[in-house]
């Protein structure tokens, strides 16, 4: 009895400690959230009153599902996500395994890698900019000074050069992350799993294949469902680094909003377009849980 | 077997450098060319060290360009969101890991989810409502979604270290007749500080690095923070390269001080990420 009693006592101040935390994030995410769908799902004038809504169900939907720019944007946010995820997640491994042998100098270079997640996305994002300069850029000087390129190259000015430059710096952000993950994924494998392997006389790479592997799987999906999640949210990059040009050829779905709602004010559209990627990211993220769930359900119990 | 193990290492030695060098090299880019005069900046072929080493660029930085009005506004808007983040955690996450109450395993994961919203999902209601609540261009439009969008991470890496205190403390403390609240701040915190550092340095670099609620929510020069400030600098046309990166070498300085600093925390958050899934 008395128990019960102090165990009502504790739950009490439990869900008064809870509480708080839940509020915010449920009014400053959720909510709002809320208010996208139903703007979505409105005709909105602006008036000197404030927003005047009436209720036209999916149209603001079939508005930018037939709207050209709006698939391309996806198109490009879709392929942006998964080649720098893919090539993240290759890089990432090699220097992970790298730093999990017992070799001299290991926590400074983690400490190295750490720096580039630190880096405020605009300032790598001009950083790049400076280094991709057409007229004085040092990557021209570079490649010209070795007789790669006969001319300098404008590689921001053209789509299918502009693409891989923006990953090229989206990968030099970021790969260091998934490697900090991956990383910490192979120490928590044992090492008695490689010496038997060695034991038995099985090569580096069918190691790799055979242990390493399998068992990193779960670190490996949570790197990549972090990364690709990150990466349908893309906005900062292209914002500084290419304004979305040449074009709209490196135009996020984030811009995409972006520019619906605060340039155009094509309120309606706009968040219809917010809220197809919130639905997208979300059907993604489940996906992807389910494949971890395992994992999850395991440290809960 | 010994040549077979320091190839290995030499290879692993190979990809490190590797690795090491491009992840060094634009930033050595950045950094020498805040040290450039304009003329050098603009000189093509690039000289790879600055000929004339001049702080120029910094003091145009401060004094034409008020990038120390930036400078403070992020440190601002940073400090205040952390501080609010460990504290809002600090007590969710200790009933997460130890009260009895309902709802945790779906409260972890939606919490998951929740941290990976999308910003353009709830950018626009949260714009007008700061419009409407006169809200735009101050402190607390940056501070309040800066709390509520990193308390989920804080929350998870938190309740992962009150897991890992020994039960046995929470009880001594209870016969001893101390009350939930004197148990979470003088016995369990003190004990899980590598938590409360790990938890604290991700948001602050996350407040730090934050630009689309920045742009956003605060547009006018006295507000902006330094993400924002370093994307719009300059004109249209020209873009003041010099003067933008010393901006931004004293931008990125306080964050790479302190994540060197408490880099084993660092990493421990991120071990903590892929152990708890």
């Amino acid at each position: 009895m008395r128990v019960n009693k102090l165990d009502r006592g504790y739950a009490i101040a439990g869900y008064a400690m809870v509480t708080p935390a839940l509020l915010v994030i449920a009014l400053v995410t959720l909510f709002p959230i809320g208010y996208s769908i139903y703007m979505s799902l409105n005709a909105i004038q602006s008036t000197y009153s404030g927003f005047q809504f009436s209720f036209i169900g999916l149209h603001n939907y079939a508005i930018i599902f037939g709207i050209a720019e709006f698939w391309q944007s996806l198109g490009f946010t879709t392929g942006y996500a998964i080649v720098t995820v893919v090539i993240e997640l290759i890089l990432g491994m090699l220097t992970a395994l790298a730093l999990n042998q017992p070799i001299k100098g290991r926590g400074f270079a983690v400490a190295a890698m750490l720096i580039p997640w630190t880096l405020i996305t605009v300032i790598s994002a001009q950083m790049w900019g400076y280094i991709f300069n057409p007229v004085y850029g040092v990557l021209n000087a570079i490649l010209l000074q070795l007789h790669i390129i006969g001319q300098p190259i404008l590689w921001l000015g053209l789509p299918n050069l502009a693409i891989p430059s923006l990953m090229v710096a989206d990968i030099w952000k970021t790969t260091p992350f998934v490697t900090m993950i991956l990383l910490a994924g192979l120490q928590l494998i044992p090492t008695e799993l490689y010496e038997a392997a060695r034991i038995d006389g099985a090569s580096a790479v069918r190691v790799f294949f055979q242990v390493t592997f399998p068992l990193l799987r779960p670190s490996i999906g949570l790197a990549a469902l972090f990364r690709i999640l990150q990466a349908f949210g893309l906005f900062d990059l292209p914002f500084v680094l290419t304004q979305g040009g040449p074009g709209t050829s490196t135009e996020s779905i984030a811009m995409l909003a972006y520019k619906a709602l605060f340039n155009d004010g094509e309120f309606g559209p706009g968040t219809a377009v917010a809220v197809s990627t919130v639905v997208l990211v979300i059907l993604l993220a489940l996906v992807s849980l389910r494949a971890l769930r395992t994992q999850v359900g395991e440290v809960e119990s | 077997m010994t040549r077979r193990l320091a190839l290995r290492k030499g290879i692993g030695y190979l990809v490190l450098i590797a690795m090491l060098l491009v992840i060094v090299a634009p930033f050595y880019w950045m950094v020498i060319t805040s040290f450039k005069t304009n003329g050098e900046i603009s000189a093509f072929p690039p000289t790879y060290f600055p000929q004339n080493p001049t702080l120029l660029q910094y003091q145009q930085a401060f004094y034409q360009f008020g990038f120390g009005v930036y400078f403070r506004n992020s440190l601002v808007v940073s400090l205040v969101s952390t501080f609010f983040v460990m504290i809002l955690a600090a007590l969710a996450s200790y009933a997460l890991a130890r009260l009895p109450i309902r709802g945790k395993a779906p409260i972890m994961v939606v919490l998951l989810m929740i941290s990976t919203f999308p910003q353009v999902g709830v950018i626009f209601p949260l714009f007008v409502l700061f419009q409407s609540i006169g809200w735009l261009n101050s402190y607390q439009a940056l501070i309040v979604p800066y709390t509520a969008f990193n308390l989920p991470f804080a929350i998870w890496v938190m309740r992962t270290y009150f897991i890992g205190i020994p039960k046995e403390l929470d009880e001594a403390a209870r016969v001893d007749g101390a009350s939930v609240m004197t148990t979470v701040f003088r016995v369990i915190l003190p004990l899980a500080t590598p938590g409360l550092f790990t938890g604290a340095i991700f948001t602050f670099v996350a407040c730090w690095t934050e630009f689309f609620f920045a742009l956003v929510f605060n547009n006018s020069n006295a507000l902006r923070t330094i993400p924002v400030g370093i994307a719009l600098f300059g004109g249209q046309f020209t873009i003041p390269y010099g003067t933008m990166f010393a901006a931004s070498t004293v931008a990125v300085l306080p964050v790479v001080l302190l994540v060197l600093i408490f880099q084993r925390w660092v990493v421990a958050g991120l071990t903590a990420g892929a152990v708890k899934g």
